[in-house]
């Protein structure tokens, strides 16, 4: 008597048999929704009720102190911090994606080069860059700069675009990489040189990339609070330093939630206006 | 015209093209037809100044090319993708290439309305490549190609991905427009139809190397290498040694002569010889001609315009023959098939 061997494969085959015509596609996609629904969408609805602190005289109060200076400021700097790093990103992100599309004899080697800072903790990459960026370090012994990058909005920006670049570089490289080559053997042999072809033919077809790129990394640039934290002072304190500074220093958690609805609130308004002037379905469109 | 003058092509150490020279005239309809892998690509794309060659060189209207850029050489490609670009209208695409070779706002204007004209697609202008045919996006890459009134069109392939029907469509109207305009034109394909129907002269490819350059009729009629008979035409194949009996013959089946054309090969050598399907009649029975073998008919084909018959004969050889619409046979019938010794093909 043969006893079937219970592999790998065949457990798989028998849990599929009896889910087979049980179970649809929106069955499957239900097990993310719900998990990003329970633990991101719901925490940040029960955000709302802490935040306005219904039971109290004052319910407004923590709104109606978010709209003081320092905390404005916070507002419009990780706002620009997050531009900021989003061009300086985007930019050096493009040259590389390119060179990797267009003229990197070992594409594999490269990529591995560039995702692997990812497995390395943010924290101990900011305290690199600290570290090299100190007065006593590399980069104050090779241009002379004194101790005066550190603690400053340039400081943080080079960690936040460093940080933040292979996010840039993946949809960069694979917009550019899915553009078929013929179309540039073409705007060539029609008369246009190296740099019109980027121009006219390149860059256009890779605006898809590009804009999936700025969104990934304005979105982690504006939110991020290691980078500051470690590389910026007292004035390149952004809303998630604030935020957090509410919560963990000063326990007033009405107010940590009043900034955190706030600035989500301004985030999804700043990608809605995004939309709306750049028309993204028009700019992604036929591409 | 164009001279191409011992291009040479190694991708490593892979040898891609070897050593291949050959010239076109002005005005004239070149294809270099081959099998894939041939070096056929690799050549028109080295005329466009998109590949460098190895070794030799490249020349247009009596001018060294070989080391200019593709944007300074003037030339009109057709791709097989089509490569329009797709964030651009008919329009934009077709004035690209004005653009680029310095043409004024209002020339351009003028231009590309003539060029849509030209490809019968003056209400297309507006729509992005996307929204279009296959068939009308070749028009469309045609137009964008020769707008800017190019020295030579290269075309690679650019029927390749269309249906049949639309194929021979586009053939003839590709023809028509190069004969309108007089644009010398340089064709790759591997299908020999495309090079057989449109072509003033065929260049047969094979491996990197030319086995043979001629009209497309000496090319099918009279093929110097069985390669290009094989590749060229179906045809039926007999393998022999010739022999001097009455005149000149091959042996075949033992038994049984075939008779040969004047000026075969001396006694002793061994040879193929190749017979086309339009040149085999059927019959029920003999007539009593030279050339005449029984066999059975094996599977009859209907064409649309003419019946293929698959006949194989008695040493084992499948012989391949044309007839009328309505053959007057059935699979399974004995019957007969004989040609003239004209018509035998000897290699």
């Amino acid at each position: 008597m043969s006893v079937e061997r219970l592999t790998l494969g065949r457990v798989t085959h028998i849990v599929g048999e009896r889910l087979q015509g049980r179970v649809s596609n929106r069955h499957l996609a239900l097990l993310g929704v719900s998990f990003v629904g329970f633990f991101l969408i719901l925490p940040i609805i029960f955000l709302i009720p802490e935040s306005l602190n219904l039971g109290s005289s004052t319910p407004f109060e923590s709104y109606r102190r978010a709209m003081d200076g320092i905390y404005i400021d916070a507002f419009v700097r990780s706002f620009i911090f997050g531009l900021a790093t989003t061009a300086v990103t985007l930019a050096l992100a493009y040259l590389l994606a390119y060179y990797l599309t267009f003229a990197a004899k070992r594409v594999r080697i490269a990529m591995t080069l560039i995702i692997v800072p990812l497995w390395i903790a943010y924290i101990i990459r900011y305290f690199g860059i600290l570290l090299f960026l100190s007065p006593a370090g590399p980069f104050a012994s090779f241009t002379g700069i004194g101790p005066g990058l550190l603690f400053t909005s340039p400081a943080v920006i080079i960690g936040l675009a460093n940080v933040y670049l292979p996010f840039a570089v993946l949809p960069l490289y694979n917009s550019l990489n899915t553009i078929n080559k013929e179309l540039i053997d073409a705007s060539r042999v029609l008369g246009a040189n190296k740099w019109w072809t980027i121009v006219k033919v390149i860059f256009p077809l890779s605006l898809p990339g590009l804009v999936a790129a700025g969104l990934i990394v304005f979105i982690l640039a504006a939110g991020s609070f290691l980078g500051p934290a470690v590389l910026g002072g007292p004035r390149q304190s952004m809303i998630a330093n604030v935020i957090a500074n509410a919560f963990l220093e000063n326990f007033n958690i009405q107010f940590a939630s009043a900034l955190a609805i706030i600035y989500t609130v301004l985030l999804v308004g700043f990608l809605i206006a995004f939309n709306t002037v750049f028309d993204l379905q028009e700019v992604l469109e036929d591409i | 015209m164009l001279e191409v003058e011992g291009f040479t092509k190694y991708y490593g150490d892979l040898c891609a093209v070897d050593d291949l020279s050959f010239r076109i005239e002005e005005g004239e309809f070149v294809t270099l037809l081959g099998p894939s892998g041939c070096g056929k690509s690799t050549t028109l794309h080295a005329i466009a100044g998109l590949v460098e060659p190895t070794e030799g060189r490249i020349r247009l209207r009596g001018d060294n090319v070989t080391d200019l850029p593709p944007e300074k050489r003037n030339i009109g490609m057709a791709f097989q993708s089509t490569a329009l670009f797709p964030h651009m209208t008919v329009r934009e695409n077709i004035a690209y290439g004005l653009k680029m070779h310095g043409y004024s706002k209002a020339d351009i204007e003028d231009r590309v309305e003539e060029s849509l004209t030209l490809v019968d697609m003056p209400e297309h202008g507006e729509h992005k490549p996307g929204e279009l045919s296959g068939g009308q996006q070749q028009r469309v890459s045609l137009a964008r190609a020769l707008a800017y009134e190019p020295d030579i069109l290269l075309l690679d392939e650019p029927l390749t991905g269309l249906d049949r029907v639309l194929q021979e469509e586009m053939r003839s109207w590709l023809r028509r427009i190069q004969l309108e305009i007089g644009v010398t034109t340089l064709y790759v394909t591997h299908d020999q139809e495309d090079a057989l129907s449109m072509s003033d002269k065929v260049v047969v490819l094979r491996n990197g190397r030319a086995e043979q350059i001629g009209s497309p009729e000496s090319i099918y009629e009279s093929p110097e290498s069985p390669f290009v008979a094989e590749f060229v035409g179906k045809s039926t194949q007999f393998t022999g040694e010739v022999d001097e009996t009455d005149g000149k013959a091959v042996v075949y089946n033992d038994t049984k002569t075939i008779a040969l054309p004047d000026g075969a090969p001396s006694p002793g050598t061994d040879v193929t010889v190749y017979v086309r399907p339009e040149d085999i009649k059927v019959s029920t029975e003999p007539v009593g001609s030279t050339n005449e073998f029984p066999g059975t008919v094996l599977n009859i084909s209907n064409l649309g315009n003419r019946a293929e018959m698959a006949i194989e004969l008695a040493n084992g050889t499948t012989a391949l023959a044309h007839t009328g619409r309505f053959p007057d046979f059935g699979v399974g019938d004995d019957v007969c098939l004989r040609f003239d010794a004209n018509r035998v093909i000897v290699l």
